[in-house]
């Protein structure tokens, strides 16, 4: 088998064992680890492959394996971080794990986003919720190359305070001059000193109102915010095709034989997980 | 020259593959169900019967396997693989059909990604195929741009010559050059009449359904709620088709010590596709039963160029409830026209 067609692997459902080196928890059962392969060869393959938008089934042998993004940029390949909730029986296994333990991983699967194809551009930044994660590889993977960009615009919601994940990086967004970060958390989310924005995402986007001149929207978040934000972005004229999303679907095997992840002819797991919001309407939308 | 192996040479035959390396596989009946096994001698194989109830896919992609051991230390999680054992082997008697289903399935388990669970096991097996004469009302290879005789899939083809004293033996593919060779000695260059293929009439017409299909706006036709209304979502249909190739992962043990296994699935089932959130894709048997058909004669050809279907009919010969791709086609037909 060749290097290039099964990530130097005999046998693709092999996972690689990953060390839980970090684990921080980022919200009411959302829970951030950061892992490190104990296989150089692994690691090795991974660091030839990974680009920012694909990913990986994470698993606990005896439970079983499932999907998430790669939340790590791909400009920091030294380890893996995802941020997951915790939900079924492999995810409440990964959130039970210590920092310490073993896990398992396969990938890094799928498409990614096309990052040069955005250089010289504004980008504008949109996630709900548990969706951040995946906006924020992007954002990381841009940030370290911070030069190649123009305006950066992050506009993050989610239903509470609590809700909102990566709190320390939120921060550290803030803090910065060369962002705009808008937050904002649903009506009744707010608390007694939140300074933010309470409302729901697109109707504050559009309050925000970035202009869509040279810009490329990264949109993530749960299917009905995807929809409203996508009604909100035309408004603000963007065209479909300069706003990237990613779709998930159950997964098994991860590189498009197990026959359950496809929309229409679409396979997320090989085609996807990044789209166009072009590409996404093409889709049997009652497949979604 | 007509090389014909003669049916009372074919002990000879399966002693001459056993003593080259090869296991010998052919149909046979058991318990009421035929299906694929090893065989010995020539008397156990059962080569009257048109079509096995249960396909050659279990061989090449068996119903669950193993696929890793697993036991976990603190510092390393050991795990030993299982791979197909490696030996040659010889399926004898399979019909165009379940040979071509095989091919069919080729690109799926090899693009970009390869499972090496199939290829090994493709790479070290010979199809002996013997060419249909006899066909019944649920055979339906001829809709599907196939027929009693198709090559595709088949290394050696054999064809029944008149008065079943035997089989006109051809050599198709290299991979079959070695089973030949060994039997070559055997066979008989008497002249002999070859027996008409089965004639198997067409039952739908493929072009306009796959033009169908295509047309988005059938996508949501009322058209797929009532011809699915009878489905049970038992998964019969795609545990006997020989194209079906979904499966699961599944562990067996705890979370010390145990094996992960590859298993069959369906896309008839409900929860192939439900999210842990509750959220379903596909929540309705209609949308499920679009699903297969859609995959088999639209999504799948748009990859592969060949459709997920070599017309086995068994999908219609098994269902509990009389539907399967075959009424489904037809319905298209008629509503299409």
């Amino acid at each position: 088998m060749t290097e290039k067609t099964n990530n130097g692997r005999q046998n693709i459902y092999k996972p690689a064992i990953m060390k839980i080196v970090d684990k921080r928890d980022e919200a009411p059962g959302v829970k951030t680890l950061r892992l490190e392969f104990l296989d150089p060869l692994d690691h090795e393959m991974f660091r030839l492959h990974y680009r920012t938008g694909m990913f990986g089934l994470y698993g606990i042998f005896g439970e079983g394996e499932s999907t998430f993004c790669v939340a790590s940029p791909e400009t920091r390949k030294e380890y893996i971080e995802c941020t997951f909730r915790q939900s079924g029986r492999v995810t409440s296994s990964l959130a039970n794990s210590e920092i310490g333990d073993l896990v398992t991983y396969r990938g890094p699967y799928g498409n990614r986003f096309p990052i040069e194809e955005f250089y010289g551009k504004n980008l504008l930044f949109i996630a709900g919720g548990i969706a951040l994660p995946p906006t924020r590889s992007v954002i990381w993977s841009c940030l370290d190359q911070r030069e190649k960009f123009g305006k950066v615009t992050i506009v993050y919601g989610a239903r509470t305070v609590a809700d909102l994940v990566y709190k320390h990086e939120l921060e550290e967004w803030q803090n910065r001059s060369d962002i705009d970060l808008v937050l904002t958390v649903d009506p009744g989310g707010e608390s007694p000193d939140w300074q933010h924005h309470v409302g729901f995402v697109p109707t504050v986007l559009e309050e925000a109102a970035p202009s869509p001149d040279n810009c490329i929207a990264v949109l993530c978040g749960p299917p009905i915010m995807i929809k409203f934000t996508l009604i909100s972005l035309r408004k603000l004229g963007f065209q479909e095709e300069n706003v990237y999303t990613t779709l998930e679907n159950r997964m098994k095997c991860g590189v498009g034989k197990c026959g359950r992840c496809n929309v229409g002819s679409v396979y997320i797991c090989k085609e996807g997980p990044v789209f166009t919001a072009a590409e996404v309407s093409k889709m049997p939308q009652s497949d979604l | 020259m007509i090389q014909i192996l003669l049916r009372d040479k074919l002990d000879d035959c399966i002693t001459r593959w056993h003593a080259a390396g090869y296991d010998v596989i052919g149909p046979q009946k058991n318990n009421n169900v035929t299906r694929f096994a090893p065989v010995e001698k020539a008397s156990e194989l059962d080569l009257e019967i048109i079509l096995t109830d249960r396909t050659v896919k279990e061989l090449f992609f068996p119903q669950t396997e193993p696929m890793f051991r697993y036991r976990i230390g603190k510092q390393a999680i050991d795990t030993e693989e299982y791979l197909p054992p490696g030996r040659k082997r010889i399926i004898f008697g399979s019909r165009p059909c379940d040979a071509s289903a095989m091919a069919i399935d080729d690109p799926l388990f090899g693009w970009d990604f390869k499972d090496t669970y199939w290829f090994q096991r493709r790479n070290e097996t010979v199809m002996v195929t013997i060419a249909c004469t006899e066909s019944d009302d649920f055979c339906m290879c001829t809709s599907l741009k196939l027929a009693p005789d198709s090559p595709l899939g088949s290394d050696i083809m054999l064809r029944p010559v008149a008065g079943g004293k035997g089989w006109h033996v051809e050599l198709l593919s290299e991979r079959g050059r070695e089973a030949f060779d060994r039997i070559e000695a055997l066979l008989d260059d008497s002249a002999a009449e070859k027996e008409p293929i089965a004639n198997v009439p067409k039952r739908f017409d493929l072009d306009v359904c796959r033009e169908w299909l295509a047309d988005p706006e059938n996508f949501e036709s009322h058209f797929w709620k009532e011809i699915s209304i009878r489905c049970i979502g038992c998964g019969t249909c795609t545990f006997l088709c020989p194209t079906c190739h979904c499966f699961d992962f599944q562990d067996e043990g705890d979370t010390y010590s145990g094996i992960r296994r590859k298993n069959w699935d369906s896309c008839s089932f409900a929860l192939f596709t439900m999210h842990t959130s509750g959220h379903n894709p596909r929540s309705t048997q209609s949308s499920r039963w679009r699903q297969r058909i859609m995959h088999k004669f639209n999504y799948f050809p748009g990859k592969f160029s060949m459709n997920s279907c070599s017309g086995c009919g068994r999908c219609s010969r098994q269902c509990p409830v009389d539907m399967g791709i075959t009424e489904t086609l037809q319905e298209i037909t008629k509503t299409a026209k």
